[in-house]
């Protein structure tokens, strides 16, 4: 009964008024075209440029560490750690490209289309984490070539000792990835929770019936 | 050259498509919206989605379940990211007095229900079968008696694309 009421209000559910309505025939080319997702469940734009710096990195990463080979230098294991890291990184970003399939995203059930949704910000969220990385080693690089400028008696003291290297890596992508914690990751986390919740409201409410 | 020169005609047709079935995209903007702004963003999200579906299309996907999930998702994104905005006034503001009057009516009838239940209302509104919301959803039903084994498969590439891929 209550249904049937509902559906006669919505049979003559008025349309908008002319001036709140969409101009379809001219505005429907621009909305057609216009991209529905955006910010941070758009995320192909800033993987593409991830991937895009990450394999310039790794070519000149093969350059320094064929240098290494031939002089017996004392970054070799560094540059090849440094090579492992930067091609998982490749390889995670692209996988997730995939994975991803913006193209087909919107045509997916909503579940599927939630549970998508949540994997791709998870995995951006652990992408964070091979950065912070990636980070620690590029800035013990910019740190050594400063020393190197400053103070030529310092430098060598660090550049011949691998371990304090290993400990001055490990103690920047920690502190690396601290800041992320504290600065770009909460907005991600935020948004994961809320489709996260989202999606579990829904599997509750079909439960409960 | 944009898209729609690109495609040629293709482009066109869901143009036209869309034009003729703009009723439904507003209809469900009717449950999930209180202003005219947040139903133009909606109603534009939902016909670029539903264009980039149909666009992109497999065989065996129908356009009007396509435009139908393109309207489910996009609703379902729109809700995530109101709860992600500060709390505002959520009254109904439409300029036209008799939409305002329509919605408000409208809304008293329907009361405080949950998203997924305005979905299920919409669906029924728009004369949805049954046996195919689950294919819009994604939530399939154990009620009547079909066992899990039962459930149909996943044909074999995409489950394979799924586990390689990411699992």
């Amino acid at each position: 009964m209550e249904l049937k009421k509902l559906q006669q209000n919505w049979n003559s559910f008025p349309e908008v008024s002319m001036e709140e309505r969409p101009v379809l025939s001219s505005d429907l080319e621009k909305i057609v075209v216009h991209n529905p997702l955006s910010g941070a469940f758009y995320l192909k734009p800033r993987i593409y440029r991830r991937i895009v710096a990450a394999v310039i990195l790794w070519l000149f990463n093969i350059y320094q560490w064929r240098i290494q080979l031939k002089t017996g230098g004392n970054d070799l294991y560094q540059q090849a750690m440094l090579f492992f890291v930067l091609t998982y990184f490749i390889y995670f970003h692209v996988r997730l490209l995939l994975f991803a399939d913006y193209q087909s995203l919107l045509s997916l059930k909503l579940i599927p289309f939630l549970g998508k949704l949540e994997t791709i910000l998870d995995k951006y969220i652990l992408s964070f984490g091979i950065i912070s990385i990636l980070a620690g080693f590029y800035l013990l690089a910019a740190f050594e070539k400063t020393l190197s400028l400053l103070n030529s008696a310092a430098y060598a003291g660090i550049s011949e000792n691998g371990f304090y290297k290993w400990l001055i890596i490990i103690f920047l992508s920690i502190s690396f990835y601290i800041l992320f914690l504290h600065s770009v990751i909460p907005k991600y986390k935020k948004l994961l929770v809320t489709v996260r919740t989202y999606r579990g409201e829904i599997g509750s409410k079909l439960q409960k019936k | 050259m944009n898209n729609s020169q690109k495609k040629g005609g293709s482009t066109e047709v869901v143009r036209t498509y869309l034009k003729h079935q703009h009723k439904k995209v507003y209809s469900i903007c009717r449950f999930f919206t209180t202003t005219y702004k947040e139903h133009q963003r909606l109603f534009a999200d939902i016909v670029a989605a539903a264009s980039q579906s149909i666009q992109h299309k497999k065989a065996g996907d129908e356009k009007n379940t396509l435009l139908l999930r393109a309207c489910i998702n996009m609703t379902a994104l729109h809700s995530i990211m109101l709860r992600l905005e500060p709390e505002e006034d959520r009254t109904i503001q439409f300029k036209s007095p008799d939409y305002q009057r329509s919605m408000l009516k409208f809304r008293e009838s329907v009361g405080e229900i949950t998203d997924y239940e305005k979905i299920l209302l919409f669906l029924e509104m728009e004369k949805v079968p049954q046996n195919e919301i689950s294919d819009l959803t994604g939530i399939t039903s154990y009620k009547k008696g079909v066992s899990l084994k039962e459930q149909p498969k996943k044909s074999f590439i995409p489950y394979l694309k799924e586990k390689l891929v990411w699992s």
